[in-house]
């Protein structure tokens, strides 16, 4: 068979860094071949596929050698960020930007245009402002303006590792009818809708050594234990957590929020409205609905970041009394990044510490048992940038809670992260609630609203319609949760 | 985030924008060596009048973008006004000394600023971002490298707003004190920058996979090219300028034709 990409011996490194990230890497890709590259994150797999493309070092210098690189001639890209991919302000636009790259004439672009829309099933006005399309809807977008340049080749780079599972079901499900004959080579985490399309896996160790490669089937069952060691999503990930999951206490406590009437605003417009509810400690909340239907507004108006109006009680007192607010509920944003105050792990942590005027040993205290729950002893000197995703997510929320709040607002905590990291941290935030927190968090993931949350609150057009509490499906017991 | 405000089309939308930026480079230009002030209002009042009526906004936006621009021409001719130097005293209060010469040249820079102002605020709300690059490049020979990048930078523009609403809420949630320039200069902008710098980086990235060389041969989705609106639009300019020269020269509101 006829190979579309071949490595021989690639020897790279990356500038400023010590040792190579590849050394003597070989694996050739025959053409028509679905190939799936997995393995933890860092060894270099995005690299790799960036090298097949030529991305580096067309467009990313770093040095790098190879006995033999044969590359496609022509290929497309998807990248992983849906606001990373554009120029271009509307979607013909953007697509007409991959024509006009190839000279196509003039006139043949808009029927063009119109058939790549189709193609990846998006039924939209061509002129569209990107900006008011979601994530999965973006994605698809990325790949029909990829299939604008005839690619025989398809990379993708991690495409659904930002969308929701709605986004994630419809961007695989395109790529499966636009990659029929075409080579296809994947990166990424979340395998559960990628195992039935792919043929091969190459499987990379913490090293950037191939580990395995070979039929994706017989690869998956034979390195089962690696993949799930490495927080990988694959089917199934979330019945062997159950296994080893334990019990949960189940106990509801005095009462914590009380609203009435209660409206957030947006300029003149309520974006969101509660008629009535209460909430005690220990319950878990998940709060859903489709996307802009206003559950971030949600947790804004109750963290006050917008104006309210409507009866609000906190702890028996009026919200407007029980100031300043951060001492009594923490908050998690989407990114991370946003909300990192300071320059070191450390720091980071003995921020609202030291804001209230705690005694210098108590803060110590405080932060070496936060750094071990939060497993960040080897990183506190570090810059919160410099950190892994998943250690930034951690960070974010150690800093968030470290006041003892009673009640966590989240906004999608477990977006990007990996299965391992995931699963870390809704243990944590179920050990806060076991205390006698409440956790509030807007999720798109039904598999943990059905596990971890004690109640659900459906927004929908901006407005509260269902509040309902949840059967408590209890986890398969092992010997040491069954003796609670 | 709403940030982008509906208007009406009007025809000055549908000029050429690379006629159109020449058009009133060269205004730009006239208007600075006229001296004679009964010509700079003439001028100042007909491009008002353009910028109310041919811009197409509502008026509630037109009033909130004019009202810098009034505030440069108090301010400027103001203090032109009570510093300047003259012969015939009509006030002197301490360091204050306003004289006639004085009075009618801060009129005059003051109307200056404000041509040039709505000069300014003309072109930028009756071009969009896409025309006026696509423009550029097939009228002015604009390199597509050049075109693109603005292009992509435009689009960031709006993202960086959201963020900035992003890190305004995640400090107040982290109860960081709202004081201090230096220290408020430096929260958002590191978050801010650091975010822009890679998601740039990326688009860059995106925009070589896509086969995207930066000059060389290429097709265009738009074709700019010429109208009668063009025309119309050479020929207002003109005519506005020679009406306004001939009425402040024959019908003057003052005496003085030149504040040099």
């Amino acid at each position: 068979m006829k190979q579309a990409i071949v490595i021989d011996r690639l020897r790279l490194k990356f500038p400023g860094s010590d040792g190579l990230l590849f050394r003597d890497l070989s694996l050739s890709i025959a053409e028509g071949e679905k190939v799936l590259l997995l393995g933890p994150s860092g060894c270099g797999k995005s690299t790799l596929l960036q090298v097949m493309a030529g991305i580096i070092p067309h467009s990313i210098d770093a040095p790098m050698k190879a006995e033999r690189l044969e590359r496609p001639e022509r290929w497309g890209y998807v990248f992983q960020d849906p606001d990373a991919q554009f120029c271009m302000p509307y979607a013909d636009e953007e697509i007409a930007f991959a024509l006009e790259n190839r000279s196509v004439p003039r006139r043949e672009m808009p029927a063009r245009i119109r058939a790549l829309l189709d193609q990846v099933g998006l039924e939209i006005a061509p002129h569209t402002d990107i900006h008011t399309l979601s994530g999965g809807m973006k994605q698809r977008l990325a790949l029909a303006s990829v299939l604008a340049l005839e690619p025989d080749v398809l990379f993708l780079d991690e495409p659904t590792a930002l969308l929701d599972e709605e986004g994630t079901k419809a961007v695989w499900q395109t790529v499966k009818q636009v990659g029929r004959g075409k080579t296809v080579i994947i990166v990424e985490h979340k395998i559960d809708h990628v195992l039935d399309f792919v043929d091969r896996i190459v499987l990379f160790g913490r090293d950037g050594r191939i580990i395995a490669d070979g039929e994706a089937k017989a690869v998956f069952s034979d390195y089962k234990d690696v993949i799930a060691a490495e927080g990988i999503w694959y089917p199934g990930v979330w019945d062997d957590y159950d296994r080893t999951a334990r019990r949960r206490n189940r106990h509801q406590g005095e009462e914590l929020l009380r609203l009435s009437h209660f409206r957030g605003f947006r300029g003149r417009e309520a974006k969101i409205y509660v008629p009535k509810a209460t909430v005690h400690a220990g319950e878990w909340i998940a709060v859903t609905g489709k996307n802009g239907a206003g559950k971030s507004t949600l947790l804004q108006a109750l963290m006050q970041l917008i104006r309210t109006d409507g009866e609000y009680m906190l702890l028996g007192a009026d919200i407007k009394r029980q100031h300043p607010l951060y001492r009594h509920i923490a908050f998690v944003f989407q990114n991370p990044e946003w909300q990192f105050v300071a320059h070191s792990v450390r720091e980071e942590l003995a921020y609202s510490l030291r804001l209230e005027g705690r005694p210098e040993a108590e803060i110590e205290e405080t932060i070496a048992c936060l750094l071990r729950e939060f497993d960040l002893v080897e990183q506190q000197d570090q810059h919160p940038y410099q950190l892994s995703i998943g250690q930034k997510r951690r960070l974010s929320v150690a800093a968030s809670i470290v006041a003892g709040q009673r009640l966590f607002l989240l906004d999608e905590p477990t977006f990007g992260q990996d299965a391992k990291n995931t699963f870390a941290l809704l243990e944590m935030l179920e050990a806060h609630r076991e205390q006698g927190a409440v956790i509030m968090m807007v999720t798109h993931d039904e598999q943990i609203v059905r596990r971890f949350a004690t109640r659900q609150w459906v927004i929908e057009d901006g407005a509260l319609v269902r509040d309902e509490q949840l059967e408590i499906r209890e986890p398969v017991l092992t010997e040491g949760g069954a003796g609670q | 985030m709403k940030w982008e405000v509906r208007c009406r089309e009007t025809w000055l939308h549908e000029t050429n924008p690379s006629l159109k930026l020449i058009v009133l480079v060269v205004l730009f230009f006239a208007v600075l060596f006229i001296h004679n002030p009964n010509v700079l209002i003439n001028v100042s009042l007909a491009l008002f009048v353009l910028f109310c009526f041919g811009t197409g906004y509502p008026a509630n936006v037109l009033f909130w973008l004019f009202l810098p621009f009034f505030l440069v021409f108090v301010s400027t001719a103001s203090s032109m006004m009570m510093f300047g130097e003259g012969t015939t005293t009509w006030v002197r209060w301490g360091l204050i000394h306003v004289t006639a010469e004085s009075f009618w040249r801060g009129v005059h820079i003051g109307f200056r600023a404000l041509a040039l102002g709505l000069l300014g605020l003309i072109f930028s709300l009756t071009t969009r971002p896409v025309p006026l690059f696509y423009s550029l490049m097939q009228q002015l020979k604009l390199k597509p490298k050049y075109a693109y990048s603005f292009l992509a930078a435009v689009r960031l523009l709006p993202m960086m707003l959201e963020e900035f609403q992003t890190v305004r809420y995640a400090l107040t949630v982290r109860g960081v004190p709202n004081k201090g320039v230096l220290s408020k200069v430096k929260r958002y902008a590191i978050p801010l920058l650091s975010q822009s710098i890679r998601r740039a980086q990326r688009i860059a990235v995106a925009m070589e996979a896509k086969q995207f060389s930066g000059s060389g041969q290429r097709t265009f989705y738009y074709e700019i090219g010429f109208g009668k609106y063009d025309i119309w639009l050479v020929a207002l300019f003109a005519a506005l300028m020679f009406v306004a020269y001939y009425m402040g020269v024959h019908y003057p509101y003052i005496s003085i034709r030149d504040v040099r």
